[in-house]
């Protein structure tokens, strides 16, 4: 299986959900904020408008109402400037909270004028005039017309509320002109404002919520399917080729699954019709060999009984016999090695594990091979532990690879010096044979395995090897679960080292021997 | 003379052993069907069959039933397969031994009959116990109480040889060399098979056997008097 990953990138579903949430989530954002702005200018232009009338109206009335206590007496003006302050802070009440500050102008170098005159200044609430902006007061005290500006209101408790400012010039009988102000704080209209954002927000998380339970409705319908096909495809690739997948419906789910189920029948049939053709060739092959044996034996006896008479024969049938004798061994050995071949092609060889001693095992595969050498200068060293080494294996696929390594070894030393070492740890059991023969090419190492490969084709064949040893030997050694590895250097010979689990079936976990026998001292051999 | 039926349904074959047998000094009966073995078997009776499996007519394994069924003559199996099932079946079905074809020497094949020929104990005389069994070696017969046990003659070898040394355990390889006359076979199969089929015949439970013990490990070992 794929290496472990977070949730979301294993389901598509989820993918899907998530991406388009987070689209959603951009798109609702979006259409959030410009609604609430279009709503917030709307509203403030809204408020604006009817504070500026209510304001111009205030303006007009206080001037007005001045105008009618024109030589009145200052007493009578106070009451008429304090009526005038009355009734425009209960004026417009709905629109909440409002302020109202007169502020009497002092014209400069008019000081003995200002000290008579009585002043009218007031301010609801203690407001202080430098709550006013300085802006607004110079454009006053420039301009007759009405003029406004947002800015925030100061209370004198340190309060600070966002407000609009509307002032205007007027003029107080026997007093002079003031600044009047009418200030509206904008706490309604910010409640207003929250309101409607905390509204769009809420829709907008709504609407999210719906949508991420749409899209998972929708995927899901996509997605079930999917998940179906890939479980069938699953077992499918597990070697269930009867799996197929239920179309129900006409839609494009449907087409794949129609597809899926054709491919898997189509694959079915190609793979039934090279089963029956590698069974056929295999059965071929093995019958094939069983029916030589026969005919071989008979042969066999034959050239026995001739060779067993060859001192009655003239030099030249003599020799003949012995030639023939030692082809048919070659032949029969072959035929034997072909058979195994089947075998393993089958998948029919079947390993008969029993308990044995390894380095006995390996001490008489030399003295077997030994005894048939006949070329005296050759010389098997063997190194082994001194307590013996029992393993559970198949004794004779575990000699017959023995043989072919040592045989494999004799062929290639031209006559140096060969190098048996056996090493035993807690799980495994390896040996390893080296020549200081004439050595393989790199290339050659990976192909040593092949069969009826030849190193050097021009080579003669000294022993009369199949061709076949070292890879049945090979079969044999992964038969047990073990290993088989070549190493070989041009001029420098070849090491094979075999190595085996302790019981044939278990795991083994390295490799107690080198395969290049040049890095011995870097490995610690952990022997028992 | 010896003689020996050579039961092989290729021409060839049988006659080539029928000359390598005569060299050696043996009669030889030639049969080529399954089918005809056994009225041969009854009007001649030899010393020894060699028999090979595949045979037109009816099976070796078989013939090996039947001639079991009314003879403990040696049986030599020969096969042309290598194949474990058919090595065991043949065993199972009463074969004393089994060459597969092709033979490594003609005159491995000499030595083999031979062995099934000769009294591998023809030092023992007298008579041994395993068990609670007596065994009369000269007059090759083994008795529970007074009821007679019909053991083929390797069986009967393959007692002897673990009753003559009681308290000695026995690898296979050793048995296989003593009473089969193999110098180093490795196939236990042979041992185990015929230790099973013994066992059948003078175990009063074969689960639990009292008189051809296994030592785990190692091999096998005569039980001890009394011991049941």
């Amino acid at each position: 299986m794929w290496p472990q990953r977070s949730p979301l990138a294993q389901s598509l579903a989820a993918k899907v959900i998530v991406s388009t949430v987070l689209l959603s989530l951009g798109v609702v954002w979006l259409t959030g904020s410009a609604l609430y702005s279009q709503l917030s200018d709307g509203i403030k232009e809204v408020n604006l408008e009817s504070s500026l009338a209510d304001a111009r109206s205030v303006f007009y009335n206080a001037r007005y109402q001045f105008l009618l206590v024109e030589g009145a007496s200052p007493p009578q003006i106070q009451v008429q400037v304090t009526d005038v302050i009355k009734s425009s802070t209960s004026l417009g009440t709905t629109e909440g909270a409002r302020e109202i500050i007169l502020l009497k102008i002092v014209s400069k170098g008019d000081d003995a004028k200002n000290g008579q005159e009585p002043n009218y200044s007031f301010a609801s609430n203690g407001l202080l005039a430098t709550t006013i902006p300085e802006n607004l007061r110079s454009k006053i005290s420039k301009d007759f017309d009405l003029s406004h500006q947002f800015a925030p209101l100061t209370y004198v408790t340190g309060k600070t509320i966002d407000a609009l400012y509307v002032g205007q010039r007027v003029s107080i009988p026997g007093s002079g002109r003031y600044e009047m102000y009418l200030v509206f704080t904008l706490a309604n209209q910010g409640a207003t404002l929250d309101l409607v954002q905390n509204s769009l927000f809420l829709t907008g998380i709504v609407l999210l919520l719906l949508i991420a339970l749409i899209t998972w409705l929708v995927v899901r319908q996509v997605v079930r399917p999917v998940r179906d096909a890939a479980r069938v495809a699953s077992l499918f690739t597990e070697g269930d080729f009867t799996q197929r997948l239920q179309v129900e419906s006409n839609d494009e789910i449907a087409t794949l699954g129609n597809a899926f189920n054709e491919m898997a029948t189509s694959i079915q049939a190609q793979i039934s019709r090279l089963e029956n053709l590698s069974q056929v060739q295999q059965r071929f092959v093995s019958d094939v060999s069983h029916e030589l044996r026969t005919p071989l034996t008979t042969l066999r006896m034959a050239s026995d009984v001739i060779y067993g008479h060859r001192e009655n024969f003239d030099p030249v049938i003599a020799r003949s016999a012995e030639l023939l004798l030692a082809q048919i061994d070659r032949f029969e050995k072959l035929l034997q090695e072909l058979l195994e071949v089947s075998r393993f092609d089958a998948e029919v060889a079947v390993l008969e594990p029993t308990d044995f001693e390894f380095i006995a095992l390996v001490r008489r595969c030399v003295a077997d091979l030994g005894v048939i050498l006949d070329s005296p200068d050759s010389q098997i060293s063997v190194v082994t532990p001194k307590t013996p080494v029992h393993i559970r294996a198949d004794f004779r696929r575990v000699e017959r690879i023995m043989r072919n390594l040592i045989s494999n070894a004799l062929d290639h030393s031209d006559g140096r010096p060969i190098e048996i070492e056996c090493v035993e740890t807690l799980t495994e059991v390896a040996v390893s044979v080296r020549d200081h023969g004439e050595g393989m090419e790199e290339v050659s190492l990976t192909r040593v395995f092949d069969r009826f490969w030849r190193a050097d084709p021009s080579r003669a064949r000294t022993r009369g090897g199949t061709g076949l040893g070292l890879s049945i030997a090979l079969e044999d050694a992964r038969l047990h679960n073990g290993e088989l590895d070549a190493w070989g250097a041009p001029g420098d010979g070849a090491n094979f080292v075999l190595t085996l689990p302790r019981i044939a079936g278990n795991e083994i976990s390295g490799r107690p021997l080198p395969i290049n026998p040049h890095k011995r001292s870097e490995v610690q051999i952990e022997t028992i | 003379m010896t003689l020996v039926m050579v039961v092989d349904d290729d021409q060839d074959l049988a006659e080539m052993l029928g000359i390598v047998l005569t060299g050696a000094g043996i009669d030889v009966d030639l049969v080529s069907r399954g089918d005809e073995v056994m009225e041969v078997f009854r009007s001649n009776p030899p010393d020894l069959v060699l028999l090979d499996v595949m045979l037109p007519g009816l099976d070796g394994v078989e013939v090996c039933k039947l001639i079991r069924a009314e003879s403990m003559v040696p049986i030599v199996m020969l096969s042309a397969k290598g194949d474990t099932q058919d090595i065991v079946a043949g065993l199972e079905a009463g074969a004393d031994d089994y060459m597969v074809k092709p033979f490594k020497h003609p005159s491995e094949l000499i030595a083999r009959i031979r062995t099934r020929l000769r009294r591998t104990n023809a030092d023992v005389k007298g008579s041994l116990t395993i068990g609670d069994l007596a065994i009369n070696v000269t007059a090759h017969e083994v008795r529970r109480g007074a009821k007679l046990i019909a053991l083929t003659r390797l069986e009967f070898d393959l007692l002897v040889a673990l009753a003559k040394e009681p308290g000695r355990v026995f690898t296979r390889d050793s048995l296989l060399s003593e009473v089969w006359g193999y110098r180093h076979s490795t196939d236990t199969r042979l041992v185990n098979v015929h230790v099973q089929r013994l066992r059948s015949k003078v175990e009063h439970d074969p689960e639990h056997p009292t008189i051809v013990i296994t030592v785990r490990g190692v091999g096998y070992k005569a039980g001890v008097v009394g011991v049941s």
